[in-house]
């Protein structure tokens, strides 16, 4: 039989731990929200040039671009893992890891050298514990990266791939879909895939182009790319808050689930203790009687 | 017919300025642009520099650091990585950036072109400075 006292030190304990989860799954609404706002903002940039390169397209150029060539045998490819800073959500940064793992292992059969980047301190603790050495590592993207510290990153990138010191980049990152889905997925951003174009009837306006539509399209393809690096980061950071939103939440849950039961049990071992000490006093008085 | 331009400048993070315009001035990769009502439909790239958007005798200054605009209609829309306002400029920042890219070995012809890269967007970004304390 447990002690009614020490039910009831356990129920205020996880009283306190549900005041914590249930602030921080407020503290991730707020930030998811905010997140979610930048993401939301940035997408104008990309429609427009995403609507550039329909406009060239349908201009007759030959779409064409060293970032955009394929090379036929990769020797040195570089992963980039986006993880987040900090742990408590859920399942985010163990299913961008496992991702990962397996893609690191990949490369090591497709390219002889390879350069592992990793974002966020949860990713950088797991590959040190699973002892694989990383390159390079940040820790200062936090939920709000900022587009400065993206396109510096996505500079040093181009300029390895340009120099021929880089032929493939992939990275691993969390993507968001909607609200109830987002999922961990593996992507190669160099070389660039096909440019996304704006599909829409073909406008009658004929556009003049200055320099020229080659120049133009020089400067579009690592604008795109840069572009892309940065849809990354804020997919990853409006996932993470996601996560942690979800996870707080089932935390919570489960902390009011928990004291549900502690107080019926603590209820009825008091009860027990009454009962018992009453008939103590009871069956006393009556041996006194006797 | 008085028509006016409808300007709107976004940056990779978020839309910076969106409003109606009777004139734009924009620094193209080689030399300045003046974008008035009725302008031929184009797309050009962009340099660094000043772009000013004139408004009701009310001048709105930016610098803008490479991009694209386009215009077509009487819309123009300037896509580029930065455009902060002329007096939210760094000046100390910039100095520093045109120091640090002086004081830079460069010994190949790539990093002759990132030296001389960012010596010139530090030095209209004090120019576009300086530009607006005149005023």
């Amino acid at each position: 039989m447990v002690k009614a006292r020490t039910l009831d030190r356990r129920r205020k304990s996880i009283r306190n731990i549900r005041k914590i989860t249930r602030t921080m799954e407020l503290i991730a609404t707020a930030r998811f929200k905010r997140a979610m706002d930048r993401a939301v903002a940035a997408t104008a940039y990309t429609r427009r040039i995403t609507a550039l390169v329909g406009h060239l397209a349908r201009s007759g150029l030959e779409v064409s671009h060293p970032l955009l060539e394929p090379r036929p045998e990769p020797t040195r490819a570089a992963l980039l893992v986006v993880t987040a800073n900090r742990g408590l959500c859920g399942g985010y940064n163990a299913a961008v890891l496992r991702l990962a793992y397996a893609q690191w292992d990949a490369l090591a059969e497709q390219a002889p050298e390879r350069q592992l980047d990793v974002v966020g301190k949860r990713g950088i603790a797991a590959f040190r514990f699973h002892r694989i050495e990383m390159d390079r590592t940040f820790t200062d993207f936090h939920d709000r990266p900022p587009y400065e510290q993206v396109e510096r990153l996505a500079n040093g990138y181009l300029d390895a791939f340009q120099s021929g010191r880089l032929d493939r980049l992939d990275i691993v990152y969390t993507r968001f879909h909607s609200l109830s889905r987002q999922e961990a997925v593996v992507e190669t951003l160099l070389p660039l895939s096909a440019l996304e174009e704006e599909e829409e009837p073909p406008a009658e306006v004929q556009y003049e182009f200055l320099p020229s539509a080659e120049s133009i399209l020089d400067e579009v393809v690592p604008a795109s790319f840069k572009v892309r690096l940065f849809k990354c980061f804020l997919d990853a950071a409006v996932s993470e808050q996601i996560a942690r939103m979800m996870a707080m939440k089932a935390a919570t849950e489960n902390a009011d689930t928990m004291i549900r039961n502690l107080t019926m049990t603590y209820n009825r071992a008091r009860q027990t203790q009454i009962t018992s000490e009453l008939l103590e006093v009871i069956s006393g008085a009556e041996a006194l009687e006797q | 017919m008085f028509v006016e331009l409808q300007c709107i400048v976004v940056t990779p993070e978020r839309t910076v300025h969106e409003a109606p315009a009777e004139f734009v001035a924009l620094p193209l990769y080689d030399g300045e642009i003046g974008i008035a009502p009725g302008h031929s439909p184009m797309i050009g790239r962009l340099g660094w520099g000043e772009m000013r958007i004139a408004h009701e005798g009310q001048t709105n200054r930016f610098y803008v650091e490479g991009g694209f605009v386009e215009v077509s209609g009487q819309t123009v829309s300037v896509l580029t990585s930065r455009a902060v306002p002329a007096d939210q400029l760094n000046e100390l920042a910039a100095k520093e950036q045109l120091h640090t890219a002086l004081e830079q070995p460069a010994h190949t012809p790539e990093e002759m072109d990132a030296r001389q890269r960012l010596a010139d967007q530090a030095r209209a970004q004090l120019r576009v400075i300086r530009r607006a304390k005149e005023l």
